[in-house]
């Protein structure tokens, strides 16, 4: 049994393989319907040990059942299969991809491969011939609950009429909508990556680095080489401090894969991230097949052996992967997106590994590390071998009142930073509405009103936010107020951070807290950056980001990356 | 309509705003979304025939092209101009698909429609229609999509299939008005008169830009036997 567009194709396709005649079950259904109603039909002939005589019944009950008036008619007369070489050249494009019709279409343009035949023709002929997978991209579970088949999810489907398919029950995923509409009525095309289609060739690959490792850097990188060439265990975590040089150790486990002609996957949730690991990775790796998959990205089907992509461009890769590395296991938006986990489970060939990269893994990958299920490297350590900044926790009782005045401990921080250390202070607020007032609250100190526009806010919705924050890293004004946006992926050279109302549990959970830690001590011209977290009570959160850091110290002293001159 | 399982039941979510989908604690839409959906009033107000906004300053009731030409429909009232919040939705509906903003914009539909007592009572909603090719194309029409909705808040019957265009025109943006007149000269046509006979009617599009696709709907629906054509748009544009 099997599914077609033009039931013409297949009559010419099975006559060649020696089945004499073929019968067709009509109505012309949508895909996502004749998709599951093939599924149960089948399911009971097979119960039935496909005995012909049973197909009339079998199909008068499903036509019961799911209310489809289901009916046996002759199949219309043969007609020429596509060419087979064509057929070929669309199954190398297709290695390792799920992709709808047209999307196929376009990696035939970018790929430079010119068909003569239709293309919907080419694929039926390679899915008649088993050499790549057909589904609906939404299609139905065995209940008949519909869920789409690209991002695996089933919550976010809008059921309507439909122009191109004329059913009133199609559905459309609104979870992946970004990537094209995928519908009950279109088709998703999948082929597993294979040794047909042609693999990299083995060759000694090692990374161009413009500087050496420290011990701790080496020692993890060693073993995150190991990781890849032992190929025990399908899953490892690299559990880094915060700029502790983690893309670095990943090197490690990139060449050893690499070197074996493996395809590799290093992927980020953001965008702007991709971009910057792609740029370090043309550097490290340079003879590598390397390309950049990400919303803005010009070329999405080109192929190459080494892909930094965002995790969203991989619900587009299926069984393609042998390693993938996946950086900020713990960032929005990956963190508690299902969808994006499905994907990059799909995209790992069978027997392939996954990487996570992160200074905070979510709770059940950090059990996971506990319970000893998964394997994990420490790298606890930062390269200039001082100590992680802890936090100190002030108690600012005042913080309980709804009152615009700041505790009077702030101007206290704020004089350290500004007068004694030179540095310039990030200060963390958990709402978009509290920046504007703890702005003015700060400019109500007196004492700084000679450096003229000292303090600045920033927040997700500004316009002018890129400019705001250009400015201070080049240290137009030295303190900037912002929301968790910028928990991440700021870097300067002195700086101080102070997180503000640090009781609000629901947004300064311990992973925000230590990624916010994390901001300060960055360079070895300012290692003991200082970190305050006011609050007029100590969360259970903010006790355990204290513990993680020194932990992550105490392990860093026991192991002997400390500098002796950084040790406190 | 989105499908809904057990635990959605069991775990109700947050309210979100229906435009912008951050939480809020009552009613449909933030007070972001909302300030931003009435600020236009402050500086506009409509045209009392096409709906489309004039300046406050602007002393005449009717814009200058509806003083040159009056429209055949009766009048037409939008949700606001075509910027901002209400134009990233458009955009998101119509061409990336995302079918589940037709209930925020159906909702902001009937809320103009209940709010403005020129409207009367329409007995039946009519989306603007696209050609057949459009519609296989597009798989979707925004209008229709708009109507259901609309139809739903008001209580009104929609009737999806009674106006038709028969012939596939270039689109209409990036067109000027004499452009535009002859794009769509005797394209749509009513194709079952006996449902909108002594009908008054509410014609649903997405945006008014000069108003002539409305007009061309409305001159076929009066020829199909409507007695009047009432228009309203999610979005309209500046005199």
């Amino acid at each position: 049994m099997g599914l077609t567009h033009r039931p013409a194709l297949d009559r010419r396709f099975w006559e060649l393989k020696g089945y004499p005649f073929m019968d067709l079950v009509s109505p012309c259904l949508n895909l996502g319907t004749a998709f599951f109603l093939q599924g149960y039909v089948e399911e009971r002939w097979a119960a039935a040990r496909y005995r012909l005589a049973k197909v009339d019944s079998i199909l008068r009950e499903a036509s019961r059942r799911w209310k489809v008036p289901l009916a046996r008619r002759p199949a219309p007369a043969a007609e020429p299969l596509p060419p087979e070489e064509e057929a070929r050249l669309v199954g190398r494009v297709l290695s390792g991809r799920i992709l709808l019709l047209e999307e196929v279409g376009r990696a035939l343009g970018e790929n430079g491969v010119r068909v003569t035949g239709e293309l919907a023709d080419l694929l039926h002929y390679l899915y008649l011939q088993g050499e790549c997978e057909l589904w609906p991209a939404v299609g139905y579970d065995a209940r008949g609950v519909p869920k789409c088949n690209r991002c695996g999810q089933g919550d976010k489907l809008y059921r309507a009429s439909c122009g191109a398919c004329g059913s009133t029950h199609c559905y459309v995923c609104e979870g992946c909508l970004e990537l094209g509409e995928a519908r009950t009525c279109r088709a998703l095309y999948a082929r597993p990556r294979s040794e047909r289609d042609g693999l990299f060739p083995c060759r000694t690959v090692s990374p161009v680095l413009p500087f050496s490792l420290t011990r701790a850097q080496e020692e993890a990188a060693l073993e995150a080489k190991a990781f890849v060439e032992e190929g025990k265990s399908p899953r490892c975590l690299i559990w880094a401090a915060c700029g502790a040089g983690k893309t670095e150790v990943a090197y490690g486990a990139l060449a050893a894969a690499l070197s074996r002609g493996k395809e590799v996957l290093y992927t980020c949730p953001r965008r702007e991230t991709t971009k910057e690991i792609y740029r370090r990775l043309q550097q490290a790796f340079p003879g590598v097949e390397m390309t950049v998959l990400h919303g803005e990205s010009g070329s999405k089907y080109t192929p190459a052996q080494l892909v930094a992509a965002t995790t969203h461009q991989v619900l587009r890769c299926y069984r393609r992967f042998d390693l993938i590395i996946l950086d900020e296991v713990d960032a929005f938006p990956l963190a508690g997106d299902a969808r994006l986990y499905y994907g990059l489970e799909r995209s790992l060939r069978a027997g392939g590994q996954i990487l996570y990269m992160t200074a905070t893994p979510l709770p059940e990958l950090a059990a996971q590390a506990r319970r000893r299920r998964l394997p994990v490297i420490y790298l606890p350590a930062r390269p200039h071998g001082y100590p992680l900044p802890e936090p100190q926790i002030i108690l600012a009782r005042s913080l309980r009142r709804p009152t615009d005045q700041l505790p009077r401990q702030v101007a206290e921080c704020l004089r350290t930073t500004i007068l004694e250390d030179r540095a310039s202070l990030l200060v963390f607020v958990p709402a978009v509405d509290l920046v504007a007032r703890v702005v003015d609250g700060l400019l109500g100190c007196r004492e700084f009103e000679g450096l003229g526009e000292w303090v600045k806010g920033c927040h997700a919705a500004l316009p002018e936010r890129e400019e705001v924050l250009e400015a201070f890293r080049r240290g137009e004004f030295p303190v900037l107020v912002t929301t968790t946006l910028l928990e991440r992926g700021i870097t300067l050279s002195r700086l101080n951070v102070m997180v503000l109302f640090a009781h609000h549990r629901r947004i300064f959970d311990q992973n925000t807290l230590v990624q916010i830690a994390g901001r300060a001590g960055r360079t070895a011209s300012f290692p003991h950056g200082k970190v305050w977290l006011v609050a007029d009570r100590i969360t259970p959160e903010m006790a355990e980001a204290r513990r993680i850091i020194r932990s992550f110290n105490r392990l860093a002293f026991r192991r002997g990356y400390l500098e002796p001159t950084g040790r406190r | 309509m989105g499908t809904m399982g057990r635990r959605d039941w069991l775990f109700v979510k947050g309210r979100e705003c229906f435009l912008c989908r951050r939480p809020v604690a009552a009613g449909h839409l933030c007070p972001s979304c909302s300030r931003t959906l009435e600020m236009w009033e402050q500086e506009f107000r409509p045209c009392r025939r096409c709906g489309r906004l004039l300046r406050k300053e602007y002393t005449a009731e009717l814009c200058p092209q509806c003083q040159e030409k009056l429209p055949p429909f009766r009048l037409a009232r939008a949700v606001g101009p075509y910027r901002g919040e209400l134009r990233r939705a458009i955009l998101e509906l119509k061409y990336r698909g995302r079918r589940s903003l037709a209930f925020p914009l159906g909702y902001l539909l009937s809320r103009v429609v209940a709010e403005e007592p020129l409207y009367g009572r329409p007995q039946a909603v009519i989306p603007v229609p696209l050609s057949s090719r459009r519609f296989k194309e597009r798989a979707f029409n925004q209008s229709a999509l708009l109507s259901e909705e609309l139809g739903r808040f008001l209580g009104l019957k929609v009737l999806d299939r009674v106006l038709v265009k028969e012939r596939h025109t270039p689109p209409q943006a990036g067109l000027d008005r004499p452009a535009r007149l002859q794009n769509l000269q005797g394209s749509f046509a009513v194709v079952e008169s006996s449902s909108v006979e002594g009908l008054d009617v509410l014609l649903v599009d997405d945006v008014l830009t000069t108003g002539i696709t409305a007009a061309a709907c409305t001159v076929a629906l009066l020829q199909g036997g409507a007695r009047s054509v009432a228009v309203v748009t999610v979005a309209t544009s500046l005199c």
